[in-house]
């Protein structure tokens, strides 16, 4: 039978509204492969059932002296046989091939939702939680849509043995069809206690291992400074509370697998037993004494699945609900109004307005390099096509500075949105997300470099002006390149075929600076602002970059969060904010001589930066100001820490 | 159906992996270590298993009562079973948790000298290496060990047992009926071998593209603002879908195999039955066997099924395991420096003569380098990136040994003193600002595990960290790291010079150490590292001018040389390459 390809081009829209609901919506996007799986699953236990009966009449054929039944019975055996091997076969590809498509369905949903989501995401869950659904519940997802059908084939088989048995041996049957469902439910007991050991065992597994890959992770500080013993010590004790659990676990398990081995003995015993005398009156013959034994003692094989089911079921159902919980989540940062809709908002009822929007957003993106930009909180304004530095004492203030720039911030719970940030005009907290992205590119203080080759690093939606080339070389990335090369031995020699590891481990802070730059400026956008690029490059190299960067992004609105004189005299304008407003502007050197608090931030004293420097209490411990920095005495080797 | 390619290889290996004679031997080692549990285990199932064997021997007896006397006894019988089918359950459930008991026992012995293992490693080993590769494997390694250690090996083991005794039983019933039994098990070796050349690896391959897509979806996740500020939101999801059908390809490739092998082990099992029925019954025909026994042979013939799925379905996770245990045990490989014990510093002067390094054959990046740090100055390194200073600045702690020349502190040498008492003397202050999971005062005490609360608080104090310290919510009892009460990047840099204050070594390197941290916030953390560099030797690897301004003495490192080597008026006046980019910094700053 073939399957289905996978994975499916689109997931589809899932039904979020329950746990269950959402359980239900995946088998009823699989409901052939479900059906067939019945289908195999129940002509597998259907031979399995009959080969007692060809062997009691290969035993009885014996007992009679007849050769001929014998072969008769030997054949009914072989056909089983085969059936048997086809339908297992058939069974296990259909089944996996189920739990296959559930679990890359809902894979395939998580990450949209993600990508959907994007800076909203980690404010809203824990990185943990969202993989937790795609790798550990999604194995039990599988799990459950994988049994359904097997229980279903489970199911029919106990009825039907029970209906044959019934037929030919009303007592039997009678006991068979009752005997089943209380076997099944004996289990059940066991199974909270087992659940709640298991998930203690894996709770305290789970932090034993987060200590070992924690210790290890840290190891180059516990090898620097010491430690070792007493983190051996802690994780030694955490290891042998895990040894502890799991065997507690263990005595349940234990327990549980005597039940299932002595239960259905009893059973099998209790019907053997009848059945003898059934033998000894006459009624049934040898044959069938041994066909009784063998059908009651195939019948642990679907109480097993049954019992399997119950406990995936509850599983499941728990698994189910995270899923439903990650899937569910919006990004809460859209205006108060609801007249603009993103993407992925796109099938709500704003459906008008967006299309409305949407063109909206390509006019604005199109008129974007002629536009100024402009920030109502500070008061600030980027000319267009200018290099405007801004200076900054309070890293969080200008963090916020530039989420807010590029429009649709995403805001910390429990804060209200202020005044949009205006692109000619336009309000960005209005546009569509996509909009708002694609006129402004926010380069924040962390960007992440995402791992893959360097080609696909600088793989990003762009304007197609700058090539990688040419960015690469404004950033002045070529140490950064140099690393790279010698790091990935399988790329040649070739830096854009080099991998980048996860998250840009492998190099220096500076070197990830640099490749962050160079996308951000690979992209080219129409408006670009850049919070401290730089503030991990030695000052030969920053110098030689805030060259690169101005020739590159000349003509193109370009903002620069920065406190480096040697960015900041590159600039355009330079403006001085404090308190969160515009205070002074003018050029580099201008505010140099004219500006003293401006001088003040810029060559690192604080006495002068006042207030607007930072929100850290500071004792007033300072020598006296020096604005050119032999005042810097105390401090000046501690910054060159840097 | 040919494998499917392999894209991409999963994270680097950096550390040596154990080889097959060294995981034998660390086997052979844990066999003898737990002789004892193992022994028991055997014997506990192996009653279990004999007292299994009873059923189909009574059904036989009945049978053969049945056919020749017409009747007899069969209450007796039936005590027999129920008695028997008591002792199996019993012996089932002791030998499972027996063998689980012994498996915790085993698997707590890897990890724990697993980690003893890493916490040895020098220094230098794990700046090369970096630490991804030792994660993975306190992690994923560990994980699947666990599956081999905790079922594979006790399932293995009872399933022998199994197959020996049934197949003792049936020798015993009836040679004949026995032979019979087994006569599908040729072809099914065949089939197995080919199935297992084969599994091993693709499910590994597979578990790899499975946990491909997670990557992939957690980096999603954690880089959502660069996502979203690049519009790579549309990327990402291409990105997942194509990890998704290589993870698919995959399920898709093993599946198959599974689809060729599955038929032949179910065939040898109906061979089995089949040929004890249909040949047994023609023995029994010519009164070479009695139906009784054609019975108990046909029933143990169906009863051999479960082990030798059980040998067939554990026997790879045994392999994969293997993989995973010589991983673990390569770090035993790791060869420990020659250092030796009796060797003192005199005196805190470190010097390097003539030094040339390289960290790899051939290709040095520092070359003739003669360096000399007087106690109590500052020695500021500048340069452009690449040029070298962090590798001098590690050989001045002591982490890497040169190549040619000599690095010492008082006269000894360095690298041949144990990195015990190194640390003591110098440390290096970098980037790296981790904090462990654990309390606040598990942080403080790695650093000097006697002190008690009061030094703790005067470390914090000394740093300026007192103020947010005394804000969370248990004081030195609260949970911080991963998990734990989050720091800022700051906090947590303050906590890293608290510890060197307990610390308390002479000679500090630092690289880079606030570079990654906003300037902003870098300010006031200056004064929290000039009041534990005071009093101390310092070699500062500088990125900003006015760092190297204040040093005692600069020296310009280009390109693995010491190109330009005096004091700031000095290098000022001479008119070099510092005067020049000194010049352009000071001038626009």
């Amino acid at each position: 039978m073939p399957l289905v390809p996978l994975p499916l081009p689109d997931p589809g829209r899932p039904d979020l509204s329950s746990p269950l609901g959402f359980l239900r919506w995946l088998g009823r996007a699989q409901r052939r492969g479900q059906l067939l799986a019945t289908l195999w699953s129940t002509l597998e236990l259907g031979s399995m059932a009959a080969l007692p009966v060809a062997i009691g009449r290969g035993v009885q054929a014996v007992v009679d002296h007849d050769t001929r039944a014998l072969l008769t019975a030997g054949l009914l055996a072989l056909l089983l046989a085969v059936v048997q091997t086809t339908m297992t076969v058939l069974l296990h590809r259909q089944v996996v091939w189920n739990w296959i498509q559930a679990a890359s369905q809902v894979r395939q949903l998580v990450a949209r939702q993600a990508s959907a989501l994007g800076g909203g995401l980690s404010r809203r869950i824990a990185t943990g939680e969202i993989v937790a659904v795609s790798s550990g519940d999604v194995e039990k997802i599988g799990w459950y849509v994988e049994l359904t059908a097997r229980l279903y084939g489970a199911v029919l088989a106990w009825l039907g043995v029970s209906t044959v048995v019934l037929w030919r041996q009303p007592g039997l049957g009678l006991a068979v069809l009752l005997g089943v469902p209380v076997l099944a439910a004996a289990v059940w007991p066991l199974l909270g206690p087992f659940e709640r050991r298991y998930a203690e065992q894996r709770a305290l597994g789970g932090k034993a291992s987060e200590l070992a890959a924690d210790t290890v992770a840290g190891l180059r500080v516990l090898r620097g400074i010491g430690g070792e013993e007493l983190f051996l010590r802690r994780y030694r004790s955490a290891s042998q509370r895990v040894r502890a659990a799991a065997v507690r676990t263990a005595r349940t398990w234990a327990v549980m697998q005597a039940q299932e081995v002595l239960l259905p003995g009893l059973f099998v015993i209790g019907v053997t037993w009848y059945g003898a005398r059934l033998a000894l009156d006459g009624s049934i013959g040898v044959g069938e004494l041994i066909a009784v034994y063998g059908s009651t003692a195939f019948l642990a094989a679907p109480l097993r699945v049954i019992g399997e089911a119950a406990h995936a079921w509850s599983v499941a159902r728990v698994s189910a609900g995270r899923a439903v919980k990650v899937l569910t989540l919006t990004r809460d940062d859209a205006p108060a109004d609801g007249s603009a809709a993103d993407g992925s908002e796109a099938d709500g009822p704003a459906r008008e307005g967006a299309a409305g929007a949407a063109d909206d957003g390509a006019e604005l993106v199109r008129r974007a390099p002629r536009s100024d930009l402009h920030d109502p909180v500070s008061g600030l304004t980027a000319r267009a096509g200018r290099l405007t530095a801004v200076v900054c004492g309070d890293p969080d203030a200008a963090g916020e500075l530039a989420a807010r720039l590029g429009g649709r911030p995403v805001l910390a719970e429990g804060v209200a949105a202020g005044p949009s940030a205006r692109l000619g005009g336009v309000e960005l907290d209005g546009v569509p997300l996509a909009v708002a992205r694609a006129a402004v590119l926010v380069h924040d203080k962390e960007p992440v470099l995402l791992s893959g080759t360097l080609a696909e690093l600088l793989d990003v939606p762009r304007s197609g002006r700058v090539e990688p080339a040419e960015a690469l070389a404004a950033a002045r990335a070529q140490d950064a390149l140099e690393a790279l090369v010698d790091g990935s031995p399988e790329c040649a020699g070739d830096p854009m075929a080099a991998r980048i590891t996860e998250r840009g481990r492998s190099l220096s802070g500076g070197q990830r600076q640099r490749l962050a730059l160079a996308r951000s400026l690979v992209a080219d956008p129409p408006v670009l602002v850049l919070d401290e690029p730089t503030s991990a490059v030695d000052a030969h190299t920053e110098s030689r970059i805030a060259a690169g960067l101005r020739e590159l992004r000349a003509g193109r609105t370009t903002v620069v969060l920065a406190t480096s004189p040697l960015l900041l005299d590159q600039a355009d304008t330079v403006l001085l904010l404090q308190q969160g407003r515009v205070v002074a502007s003018g050029t580099h050197r201008e505010l140099m001589t004219d500006e003293p608090r401006y001088r003040a931030v810029v060559t690192r004293d604080e006495n002068e930066a006042g207030a607007g420097a930072g929100s850290a209490a500071r004792p007033a411990a300072r020598p006296a100001a020096d604005p050119v920095g032999s005042g810097l005495a105390g401090s000046g080797l501690a910054g060159g820490a840097e | 159906m040919k494998p499917p390619e392999i894209h991409e290889q999963g994270p680097a290996t950096t550390l040596p992996v154990g080889s097959t004679a060294a995981v034998r031997a660390y086997g052979r080692m844990l066999l003898r270590r737990h002789r004892g549990g193992l022994a028991g285990m055997v014997a506990l199932h192996g009653t279990a298993t004999v007292a299994g064997l009873v059923g189909p021997a009574v059904l036989g007896s009945l049978v053969e009562s049945l056919a020749t006397e017409g009747g007899g006894r069969v209450a007796a019988a039936i005590g027999w079973y129920l008695a028997a089918l008591v002792v199996q359950s019993v012996f089932t459930g002791l030998s499972l948790l027996r063998g689980s008991v012994l498996g915790e026992e085993v698997l707590a012995d890897l990890r724990e000298d697993f980690l003893v293992r890493s916490v040895a490693l020098p220094l230098g080993v794990l700046e090369r290496a970096g630490t991804g590769d030792l994660v993975s494997r306190g992690t994923t390694d560990i994980d699947r060990l666990a599956r081999s250690v905790r079922d594979a090996v006790p399932e293995l083991v009872v399933a022998a047992v199994s197959v020996v005794l049934v197949l003792g039983a049936l020798v015993v019933t009836s040679p004949l009926l026995a032979a019979t039994a087994v006569l599908g098990l040729p072809p099914l070796f065949f089939t197995s071998r080919w199935y297992f050349r084969r599994a091993p690896q693709s499910y590994r391959n597979e578990s790899a593209g499975y946990a491909a897509v997670n990557t992939v979806l957690a980096e999603t996740v954690d880089a959502g603002r660069t996502v979203e500020a690049l519009r790579l939101g549309e990327r990402r999801v291409e990105l997942t879908d194509r990890k998704i059908r290589e993870w698919i390809s995959w399920e898709r490739y093993t599946l198959w195999l599974r689809s060729v092998w599955f038929p032949t082990v179910d065939g040898t099992y109906a061979l089995a039955v089949l040929g004890t029925l249909v040949l047994g019954g023609l023995f029994a025909l010519h009164g070479l066997v009695s139906p009784g026994r054609l019975t108990t042979g046909v029933l143990y013939a169906q009863a051999l099924v479960h082990p030798v799925s059980r040998i067939l379905r554990w026997y790879d996770e045994l392999q994969i395991g293997q993989t995973s245990l010589a991983r673990l045990v390569g770090v035993r490989e790791v060869a420990e420096p020659e250092t030796d014990a009796a060797l003192h510093p005199e005196g805190r002067r470190v010097e390097a003569q003539q030094v040339s390094f390289g960290y790899r054959e051939g290709t040095d990046v520092l070359r003739d380098i003669t360096l000399d740090v007087e106690p109590g100055s500052r020695v500021a390194l500048v340069g452009p990136s690449g040029a070298g200073k962090s590798t001098l600045g590690r050989l001045l702690a002591g982490i890497y040994a040169p190549g040619r020349g000599r690095v010492t502190l008082g006269g000894a040498q360095l690298s041949r003193m144990p990195a015990e008492r190194v640390r003591t003397e110098v440390a290096l202050v970098n980037q790296e600002h981790h904090v462990f999971v654990g309390t606040l005062r598990d942080n403080l005490h790695l650093a000097r595990a006697e002190a008690d609360d009061t030094e703790l608080l005067a470390a914090l104090v000394a740093v300026d960290a007192a103020e947010w310290a005394d804000a969370l919510p248990d004081g030195l009892d609260t949970e911080v790291g991963s998990g734990g009460t989050a720091l800022t990047p700051a906090q947590a840099q303050q906590l890293a010079l608290a510890r060197l204050v307990l610390a308390d070594p002479h000679t500090l390197v630092l690289d880079e150490a606030t570079s990654l941290l906003d300037p902003r916030a870098a300010r006031h953390l200056e004064r929290s590292l000039s009041r534990v560099l005071a009093g101390r030797t310092v070699v500062a690897i500088a990125h900003r001018l006015h760092t190297a301004h204040d040093a005692d003495v600069i020296a310009v490192v280009e390109q693995g040389r010491i190109t330009e080597y005096g004091s700031h008026p000095d290098l000022v006046a001479s008119g070099g390459p510092y005067a020049a980019l000194w010049r352009s910094w000071r001038d626009e700053g």
